[in-house]
């Protein structure tokens, strides 16, 4: 326990030094963005006073083309998108930072965090990936969705870190290391962002992100499938054999060389270093930097399954606490958000954890593969409307866009449905097969 | 050779059927002492603790959500309020954590030893 709490003091202690990196999940907050109420509006010139949160200080603003007196509500708390292109105040859009909270929201919440949990302890990243648009997809803004997730992400990643800490599969060291690069990594994944954003523009940048997404997804998820059915048909007996490209890796003797104990690897310092870096990247990039972060684990630096996963959670919990401090300087945090699905998820990443006891180390490897292919089809529909908008292709029509949206949201669905219920069925297997050898231990003493 | 748990079942079954009775219990003896401290109950569950934690939690839920237009507003203030949100999210995940963990061992779900 003192060791562990050591080690959360001193990633804590170390999140400000990367003073400009951003969060784990996207490009941080956007900048023009304001926040405040509308206290005052002029139907006839088009005109609204903005009173700016925090500072109090009023500003009027001109409503764009494209907005109707009527989106307008005085005295809510709003977020207001600026077209900086079409002038200076101009608004783009207005959202209402606050969805009301109906019954049916705080139960589609509390089942997400559940299974988003449940992913999370077993394979030590996911949930974000459907969390922020389930959020969305309820009614709150884009940016309030991502920071209040990111809020949940680094409690619930302390948590599974700290319960699989215990069962021994956690490598703090190894955790901190992949952290400290993986900061580095958010900043370069933020510049290349940056950049495309500024040459293409919004849509350059969905694009890339989803061409990302999916070249990454189907070449690390199809890998990741086919060494799980090599070990499921039984290519080795225990599952944990180290792999080629791994035992390549560890022979590389150039210095500093490290040591890392719990996951049973001595390399060289300049191998971890692109693990970290990539995971970064891809943080910044598609927010999910687990997907490169454990297969980089398991197969690069040569760490088992359940320690890379159980590792994982240890770089979430760094990275997700130094996000959720730089959105919550921006005061985007809907804490009723960030707290029902931590009520719920919560419980899901301690199954998730003590699951990975019961079953075999190729499981992980299934359940991350499954979710990684299904979660590329997700993204893989949202290129042609990509496409269209870069003016690559014949516009879509809206029924067909309407088609590719809805796979869109129901695969990313499946993709959690599919690795709640695979957990759930190794996972409930696994106690039953333990607890029959249990009783018949006992049996025995007593017959 | 290290010997998994059903090897050592295994083993001690034939020394059962052989008669070996005492042989057979220390096989088992070693395995079975360390997880079930007491004898033959399982450890007690703890109740009580998951009783406390869930009570604490429920009202804070409650509390939060009573409150929720002032708590919305403060804590989305931004700059130093940022705490706010962040303290609380601590918060919750040690006591609500707490609550999980404990209630997942009254339901009997432990890690595998």
């Amino acid at each position: 326990m003192k060791r562990f709490i050591v080690a959360i003091i001193v990633s804590l202690f170390m999140l400000p030094l990367a003073t400009t990196a951003l969060a784990g999940g996207g490009a941080g907050p956007p900048t023009d963005m304001l926040k405040g109420k509308f206290i005052e509006m002029n139907a006839a010139e088009r005109t609204v006073v903005l009173q700016k949160d925090a500072t109090e200080e009023l500003q009027t603003l001109t409503l764009g083309a494209a907005m109707q007196p009527e989106d307008i509500r005085l005295n809510k708390k709003v977020l207001v998108s600026l077209d900086k292109h079409a002038g200076e105040g101009v608004i783009k859009e207005v959202s209402i930072m606050f969805m009301d909270m109906t019954p049916n929201k705080m139960i589609s919440l509390l089942i997400v965090g559940l299974v988003g949990g449940l992913l999370s302890g077993f394979i030590g990243s996911g949930g974000a990936f459907v969390l922020t648009p389930a959020m969305m997809s309820l009614g709150a803004p884009g940016a309030v969705a991502v920071a209040s997730n990111m809020c949940h992400k680094f409690p619930k990643a302390m948590i599974g870190t700290y319960k699989r800490w215990k069962y021994g599969q956690v490598d703090i060291k190894l955790a901190l290391t992949m952290a400290c690069t993986a900061i580095i990594g958010v900043q370069i994944g933020v510049q290349i962002q940056k950049y495309i954003l500024n040459h293409w523009g919004n849509a350059g940048s969905n694009l890339y992100v989803s061409v990302v997404f999916v070249i990454i997804l189907i070449l690390v998820g199809g890998y990741v499938s086919y060494d799980a059915r090599k070990l499921a048909k039984g290519g080795s007996a225990t599952g944990n054999e180290t792999p080629k490209l791994a035992q390549k890796m560890q022979k590389i003797n150039l210095p500093p060389m490290m040591n890392f104990k719990v996951a049973k690897v001595r390399i060289s310092a300049w191998v971890t270093i692109p693990v970290g870096l990539a995971t970064g990247m891809l943080a910044a990039t598609i927010a999910v930097g687990g997907f490169i972060g454990v297969p980089g684990m398991i197969y690069v630096i040569g760490a088992s399954a359940v320690v890379a996963s159980a590792t994982e959670l240890g770089i979430a919990f760094c990275m997700g606490a130094w996000g959720s401090i730089q959105w919550g300087l921006s005061g985007l945090i809907d804490i009723r958000l960030t707290l029902l699905i931590l009520a719920t998820s919560l419980i899901g990443v301690q199954l998730g954890a003590l699951g990975t006891t019961y079953v075999k180390d190729y499981m992980i490897k299934v359940v991350m593969a499954a979710t990684m292919m299904i979660v590329s089809i997700s993204r893989g529909s949202k290129i042609p409307g990509y496409l269209a908008d870069l003016g690559l292709r014949s516009p879509l029509d809206p029924q067909t866009a309407n088609i590719l949206n809805q796979v869109s949201f129901w695969s990313l669905v499946a993709a959690l449905g599919t690795a709640g219920l695979i957990i759930t069925v190794a996972m409930v297997k696994g106690i039953s097969a333990d607890r029959k050898s249990k009783r018949a231990e006992e049996a025995l003493m007593h017959g | 050779m290290t010997m998994t748990n059903f090897d050592k079942t295994m083993s001690a079954a034939a020394f059962a059927e052989a008669g070996e009775h005492k042989t057979a219990k220390e096989m088992l003896g070693a395995e079975t002492k360390q997880p079930h401290p007491a004898g033959h109950g399982a450890k007690s569950k703890p109740y009580l603790s998951t009783l406390v934690y869930g009570a604490i939690s429920l009202t804070a839920y409650v509390y939060l959500f009573k409150n929720e237009q002032l708590i919305t507003t403060t804590f989305t203030k931004g700059g130093a309020y940022t705490w706010y949100p962040v303290g609380t999210a601590f918060f919750f995940s040690f006591i609500h954590g707490a609550f999980a963990s404990n209630l997942l061992s009254v339901f009997g779900l432990e890690a595998k030893k």
